[in-house]
């Protein structure tokens, strides 16, 4: 930007009409120099960072609803009233994608060309980096000294040689690698850390492993919020491993005074294809890992065990069903059961409490409804249960037997998670490195006058108001190493 | 242990009144001396542009001892307040914010030690003080961990180094307003300065105690200060200080604020992004997954970014000095709400003990 606006127009008219292929050059280089300019960086990341007030200011849908229809619809109707300044507000909001800022296109694409620009940037600056640390300039002209942000010009008694000697010396001692060149002019160069520069560029770069290693465990990822086992039932784990989970124990535990729980437990057998494979309690800073597999505590709730046998009386199935939905009422739970061996699924309708009249404390309510049915959304036979007394429902024998408990898990398996510690790792050693052990380079030129010689010091680092500079403090110490008295 | 905890507070909370009153006696004096060196009169001026008059550094000693003493009391409640609960004070918010507040005022004193520009206390101090009447607000009773807060290292650790940062941005934030106050944004500046200043216990009492009065006091305050400076900005009422030597008002020199923003914000940024780590870290053990975009993880995010667009600031041209002050503004009023983040919104880290 700053060279084309002082590029005179006169010049650019002069330069014969550019082809296909410059004008492409021509886009090319400035696609080059928007990726690689830090001020397109910064309002970048500052853009994001408005994303992520908006995300945390405006209610996010729960991971999951928006990839279900049904749910997304049943979610927005849920939040309509508080958002409801004019008719179509939460629609508009949903179709701008507020609700899920985090996933929505605008979000990604900044996130983008945040990556793009990172890499860019990090190519751009190798080869100058690469520079500076292997081939540093050490013999630069006369009037840097006199225009350099820090110099210092010291006269010695000392021969020019002996001068050198003393300066490097001084360097050396404070840790600096020393170059030295020689023409009608003696040239010092010092520099300390000159491979600290690449820890900056590693922080950096480190942000896009992270991103790699989100993006993996996004795309290749497994992941079930909604692992719920009633006390006594198993569990198929979804990833078709022949992997079960069997919960033989749920236990809250209450704090005696304040009466708020302090610990969650689930006791789980791990199965494969029917064989013990582990067992764990499962706490909420304590996961079951098996293999990339973990299995998370995350909630808990109440459970009714039921027993269901068929018209013949063979047992169908005697397991709990999980309270974990909640019907649109508010207040009643639902649990669902597929029987085994039927067609038939179960809907297990908890009390509402001492105030419902259809489901009183200690009662469900099954509905049974048919999966093959042509009617699948009416239930084929509905009756209300007292807890220990056998019914006939839809022709089984169903019994409410007592109410348990069931545990909630979540079921995660991240194969970008190494990438994101990875990532996360070099982050902080890569940051922390560039600001505590700075690159760090001084120029020094030496020559003769009469009965001596001079030395001038400069380095580019800026002058700091506050304290006194390395760069003050080692001319400091060059000064006293010329004026020390010498040695006979 | 709980009592002698309780007592370290107030010691800590009194002191800190007592260091703030002395440290603004300290500014007095030198804006009085500086008003007399205008006027004519041979004063001394320190090498950093700061005026002194003839008790000035005598009260400056006061203050800072006054200072270290408050320091101390705090540290030593924290200590006992851990015995007494047998983890790191850092698990609901009564224990957060006397971090916080030692947080600041270490990094504070560590600050003062380093570059010995005690005017900075004027806006660090009050903002530990702060803290801590707002812990004095909440009730301090000791409960049992809720489940997904029992790993005392990661608590330990995760907070700690959180504090650190959090303390840092505090000083960047003191720097950066007095910073601005001697620019061109002097009005806004301090119009924002002010007002939130009186907003923030206004809006604590309308509240009935509430931190949302506070922060809504706060930043309802500064924003009306602000547009109120502008508007006096824009009528002309300002005039521009640029370009002078030494500071205005006996304030340290623009030159120095700027740089010791910068030395805090890079003593603070690799502390923030070791805190966004291990709360991943600790996030994927806990609640299966190392980042959920709950409220206080995106709050954390955007300081981070604020922060790191602040960096990148210093070495751009046009981007120094007024919007990277402005840059460091923001940077706190986001540490603020990383903060306070979970009062608001909920989410899961909501264990604050206040429901």
């Amino acid at each position: 930007m700053v060279q084309e606006a002082g590029t005179p127009p006169l010049e650019t008219a002069s330069v014969p009409a550019a082809g296909a292929m410059d004008r492409v050059d021509n886009v090319l280089e400035r696609l080059w120099h928007l990726l690689t300019s830090m001020r397109v960086a910064m309002i970048i990341m500052l853009l994001i960072a408005v994303m992520g007030v908006i995300g945390s200011l405006v209610i996010q849908m729960p991971t999951g609803v928006g990839d279900d229809p049904q749910a997304r619809i049943d979610w927005l109707n849920g939040i309509r009233p508080r958002f409801s300044l004019f008719a179509a507000q939460t629609d508009i909001m949903n179709s701008l994608q507020l609700f899920e800022v985090f996933n929505s296109f605008v979000f990604r694409i900044l996130i983008a060309l945040l990556t793009v620009s990172l890499i860019a940037c990090s190519l751009h600056r190798i080869p100058g980096l690469i520079r500076t640390a292997t081939k540093p300039r050490v013999d630069v002209g006369a009037p840097f000294f006199q225009h350099a942000p820090q110099h210092e010009t010291i006269v010695a008694r000392q021969t020019a040689a002996d001068a050198q000697a003393l300066v490097t010396g001084v360097l050396k001692r404070r840790g600096y690698r020393t170059l030295s060149a020689e023409d009608e002019t003696i040239h010092v160069y010092g520099d300390r850390w000159r491979w600290m520069q690449f820890s900056g560029l590693i922080g950096h770069l480190s942000l896009v492993v992270i991103m790699a290693g989100a993006i993996i465990g996004g795309v290749a990822g497994y992941r079930d919020q909604d692992f719920s086992i009633a006390e006594g039932a198993t569990r198929v784990v979804g990833t078709n491993e022949g992997l079960s989970v069997k919960l033989t124990d749920f236990t809250v535990t209450y704090d005696q005074i304040t009466d708020s729980p302090s610990d969650y437990a689930s006791s789980v057998i791990l199965m494969k294809n029917g064989t013990e494979i582990d067992r764990h309690v499962v706490r909420v800073n304590d996961p079951l890992r098996y293999g990339d597999l973990t299995f998370y505590q995350a909630s808990y709730g109440s459970a009714a065990q039921m027993t269901i046998k068929d018209a013949g009386g063979k047992l169908l199935t005697s397991e709990g069903v999980p309270f974990s939905w909640q019907l649109n009422d508010g207040k009643r739970s639902l649990g669902i059961l597929s029987v085994p061996g039927t067609n038939y699924t179960l809907w297990v309708i908890g009390t509402g409490g001492n105030a419902d009249t259809r489901v009183r404390p200690g009662q469900v309510e099954v509905q049974a409804f048919n999966n093959s049915g042509a009617s699948s959304n009416t239930p084929i036979d509905d009756k209300v249960l007292d807890q220990g007394k056998a019914a006939t429902v839809a022709g089984m024998a169903i019994t409410f037997d007592r109410e348990s408990q069931y545990t909630r898990l979540t079921v995660a398996r991240d194969p970008g998670v190494m990438l994101v510690w990875l990532g996360s790792l070099l982050l902080f050693v890569g940051f922390a490195l560039r600001f505590m052990l700075p690159h760090k380079r001084v120029w020094g030129r030496i020559t003769t006058r009469s009965s001596g010689a001079i030395v001038s010091m400069a380095t580019l680092a800026q002058k700091d108001a506050a304290i006194s500079t390395d760069f003050e403090d080692l001319v400091n110490d060059i000064r006293t190493a010329l004026q020390a008295p010498v040695q006979a | 242990m709980e009592k002698m905890s309780g007592y370290a507070f107030v010691a800590a909370m009194l002191s800190t009144g007592l260091a703030t009153i002395a440290y603004l006696a300290y500014a007095i004096s030198g804006l009085r001396a500086a008003r007399m060196q205008t006027a004519g009169m041979p004063m001394n001026t320190g090498t950093l542009g700061f005026v002194s008059g003839r008790y000035t550094p005598a009260i400056g000693r006061y203050a800072t001892m006054l200072g270290w003493l408050a320091t101390l009391a705090l540290l030593a409640g924290l200590i006992f307040r851990a015995i007494a609960t047998k983890h790191g004070p850092f698990a609901n918010m009564y224990e957060f914010s006397l971090a916080f507040a030692f947080g600041v005022l270490v990094t504070y004193m560590v600050f003062e030690r380093r570059y010995h520009q005690r005017i900075l206390a004027l806006v660090a101090l009050p903002v530990a003080a702060a803290m801590m009447a707002y812990a004095s607000t909440i009730p301090s009773t000791i409960e049992p961990l809720v489940p997904a807060l029992q790993n005392n290292l990661l608590l330990t650790v995760h907070v700690a180094v959180a504090i650190v940062a959090y303390g840092s941005f505090a000083i960047a934030f003191a720097a950066s307003l007095l910073y601005l106050l001697q620019g061109r944004w002097a009005l806004v500046a301090g119009g924002m300065l002010v007002l939130g200043i009186l907003g923030a216990p206004t809006g604590l009492l309308l509240s009935g105690g509430n931190i949302t009065g506070l922060l809504g006091g706060l930043l309802g305050g500064g924003l009306l200060g602000g547009l109120l400076g502008y508007a006096a900005h824009w009528a002309g009422l300002g005039k521009s200080f640029e370009g002078e030597a030494s500071g205005r008002w006996g304030l340290p020199k623009p030159q120095v604020l700027d740089e010791i923003g910068y030395r805090a914000v890079v003593v603070g940024y690799p502390f923030l992004t070791l805190t966004i780590i291990l709360g991943a870290v600790w996030a994927d053990t806990a609640w299966g997954t190392y980042w959920s975009w709950d409220p206080k993880e995106t709050a954390s995010l955007v300081t981070w970014l604020i922060y790191g667009t602040y960096l990148h600031a210093r070495v751009v041209r046009g981007w120094r000095g007024d919007r990277a002050a402005w840059l460091l503004v923001l940077g706190f009023v986001a540490t603020l709400f990383t903060y306070f983040g979970n009062l608001f919104f909920g989410g899961l880290h909501s264990y604050s003990g206040l429901g």
